[in-house]
């Protein structure tokens, strides 16, 4: 009977790496799922690279929400509550997208904060039978982490920290498979972030979300031929799942344990931050939830209505300190030296994308933002010269300006012949024609000759040379030069 | 383009948030000790210098965007508006120093000729207005200019520079504007907000 009368709803929650939706019949308190599907787009690799959502990124959204929307039209649910998280909370262009969704398929994403997509997480995680009232809850997305601490079923306190699996893939495990230098960095890397973020206390049991925890539970599965109700993970799992993951390519683990590529490889970030909280927390086992944001979304529309974000920003507000909050506050106070050994990589890391389409693809706007990236570069690098080892600097400066030069000539050389070529089409008469003709024939054999130059360049570049030079650049270089 | 000014009172060790109002206090020091040359129309060197020094501040208030106050993306976008401003004056200062020098000097001989002479024995005091090698490349002293092709550069000359009068109207006209609410002062009180 209440089958009939519940209504149906439907949850699209679009993350750092994946878009998902969720249908199901709402009753208070609990969900019957009638449909779940999963685009691994990975938005926030895009962000990463280039602080924006790119359009190819852009198009998979769109078609996602456009499946997913006429997914909830086929089983008749009666709204779509659709929310992003980190990568559009990050992204330049967020609100764009959201706004150029809206048009294109009338879904009106919500971009919620940290602090409320914990709530909607705890919600998520907690509903129905079976979990502890006292018990920790902890999202491992792609761009961010929530962690929910809760005591008598209600939050006392939750946070959002920015580091996920997408983003601990991208900064600190590169390789494929990633190194044991690589996994011992970011495991230190961790260990030393996690008491800066002032949990109060460690709870007696934790519940992991998101689909880096239930992908490792897979692969546990497979590979340890675990119970298949099994949904506990125990440290050792985890450190096992990492031997493998270390020991195995993205491509191997995703054929043999029946994994998506995409997730593979970002795989091992996930468990990292799972065995490290772990630890913290001086636990030997987690519960895995496939249950989060979405089935949060869903309960909170049953419990308080239309205005369901509202109450959920309120409860967050109370209780939580956002992602941006947190983070703010956090490189506030961080030593200028250390913030510099933090983004002069991820600049250099932004130069370096676009070398390969820059030769191969003779691919003009590369050239253009590979000149952006190194101009930004040099700038945080005059930034933080006093931080650095002053011979080291100088080669890298130098280096970099090089560069920075050959590509402001190659590009000032195309745009310049780019707008010749529009007075060109409207000269009024052939002899205007002819002199801008003349022109252009020559700025183009020289834009050859400089663009030969500037291919020598590249190919020459050893670019992980130039990355450990900007890396160790400010690694000691307080000690060398002190304050100036 | 001028040499970056020195980023001096910086200490490693101090909180991040506190040397980025440091640096960019400098950088926007910078950029007002070339504001003398915004009413020079032909300060060819000099506008161009402004606009380095505003691309610098800007990058300053971008690279420390995570520690300094979310409204300094207003003071941002002005100085980026301010560069885009001044990168279409010098696009065309390139375009038309390369077609004086195509139709030869002979017949030269106003306030912007004069200026760029100046700015011919600049050299070596920072990066030229042409690169030599554009400057070889466009020259082929066994290649003269039939009637018909000097009249087309003569053309496309006279249009760069009236588009160059329309960009540097909109510029000084965007910039006036920002002395007008004290751009200076609201970059300090929004750096220390």
């Amino acid at each position: 009977m209440q089958q009939q009368t519940s209504a149906i709803r439907a949850a699209i929650d679009i993350g750092s790496n994946t878009i998902e939706v969720l249908i199901a019949r709402c009753l208070p308190g609990d969900l019957e799922i009638i449909e779940h599907q999963t685009t691994m787009a990975r938005l926030g690799e895009s962000v990463d690279n280039s602080g924006e959502i790119s359009r190819d990124k852009f198009n998979i959204a769109l078609d996602a929400v456009h499946e997913y929307q006429q997914l909830a039209k086929k089983q008749k649910a009666e709204q779509i509550l659709a929310v992003a998280t980190e990568a559009l909370r990050e992204a330049r262009n967020g609100r764009d997208f959201l706004e150029a969704i809206k048009r294109e398929t009338g879904v009106e994403v919500q971009l919620i904060s940290g602090s409320a997509e914990a709530v909607l997480d705890y919600y998520g995680t907690t509903y129905g039978s079976g979990a502890p009232s006292d018990v920790g809850v902890l999202d491992v997305g792609g761009g961010s982490t929530e962690l929910i601490l809760a005591k008598n079923r209600h939050i006392t306190w939750l946070t959002s920290i920015p580091i996920g699996s997408g983003a601990i893939h991208d900064r600190y495990l590169p390789s494929d498979p990633p190194t044991d230098e690589e996994m011992k960095a970011t495991s230190s890397y961790l260990a030393q972030y996690l008491p800066t973020i002032g949990i109060p206390e460690a709870p007696p049991a934790l519940i992991v979300t998101g689909s880096s925890a239930s992908s490792l539970l897979k692969l546990t599965k497979h590979a340890f031929k675990l119970d298949v109700q099994h949904n506990r993970l125990a440290i050792e799992d985890l450190m096992r799942c990492e031997g493998l993951l270390s020991a195995l390519p993205a491509e191997e683990i995703a054929r043999r344990f029946e994994q998506r590529l995409e997730r593979a490889r970002i795989l091992a970030a996930g468990a990292l931050i799972i065995q490290a909280m772990m630890q913290y927390f001086h636990l030997d086992e987690v519960r895995v939830s496939s249950h989060g944001v979405r089935e949060g979304a869903l309960l909170a529309y049953t419990r308080f209505g239309e205005h369901w974000l509202e109450e959920v920003n309120s409860i967050a507000a109370r209780q939580g300190r956002t992602s941006a909050e947190q983070d703010a506050r956090d490189k506030q106070q961080q030593p200028f030296a250390e913030f510099g050994q933090d983004i002069l990589p991820a600049y250099a890391k932004k130069l370096l994308k676009w070398p390969a389409d820059i030769r191969e693809q003779e691919d003009s706007e590369a050239v253009h933002k590979m000149r952006v990236a190194s101009r930004r570069l040099r700038a945080a690098l005059d930034a933080f010269e006093s931080s650095a080892d002053a011979a080291l600097f100088k080669k890298v400066n130098r280096r970099v300006k090089k560069l920075a030069d050959r590509l402001g000539v190659v590009r000032d050389t195309d745009v310049m012949i780019t707008g010749l070529h529009a007075d060109e089409q409207a000269a009024p008469d052939k002899e205007q024609a002819a002199g801008l003709h003349w022109l252009i024939d020559r700025l183009e054999a020289y834009h050859k000759q400089e663009k030969q130059a500037l291919d020598t360049e590249l190919q020459s570049l050893d670019e992980e040379a130039l990355k450990q030079q900007v890396a160790s650049c400010t690694a000691n270089g307080a000690a060398h030069h002190g304050k100036s | 383009m001028a040499k970056a000014k020195p980023l001096t009172m910086l200490d490693p060790q101090a909180p991040t948030g506190q040397n980025a109002r440091r640096i960019a206090d400098i950088r926007l020091d910078e950029l007002y000790g070339y504001a003398a040359h915004v009413d020079a129309p032909y300060e060819v060197r000099g506008l161009h210098n402004l606009r380095i020094a505003a691309k610098r501040l800007r990058y300053t208030l971008e690279i420390f965007a995570d520690v300094l106050p979310p409204a300094c993306q207003s003071i941002a976008d002005e100085l980026s508006q301010i560069q885009d401003e001044l990168g279409a004056l010098h696009d065309h200062d390139v375009m038309i120093a390369l077609l004086r020098l195509c139709l030869g000097s002979k017949d030269a001989g106003n306030v912007y000729e004069q200026t760029l002479a100046n700015a011919g024995k600049q050299q070596g005091k920072g990066k030229l207005l042409l690169e030599p090698a554009l400057v070889s490349a466009v020259l082929d002293p066994d290649a003269a200019l039939s009637p018909e092709q000097r009249y087309g550069l003569e053309q496309l000359l006279l249009k760069q520079m009236q588009a160059r009068e329309e960009c540097y109207r909109k510029f000084r006209q965007h910039w006036y504007q920002l002395q007008a609410r004290d751009f200076r002062r609201e970059t300090l009180d929004t750096l220390n907000d």
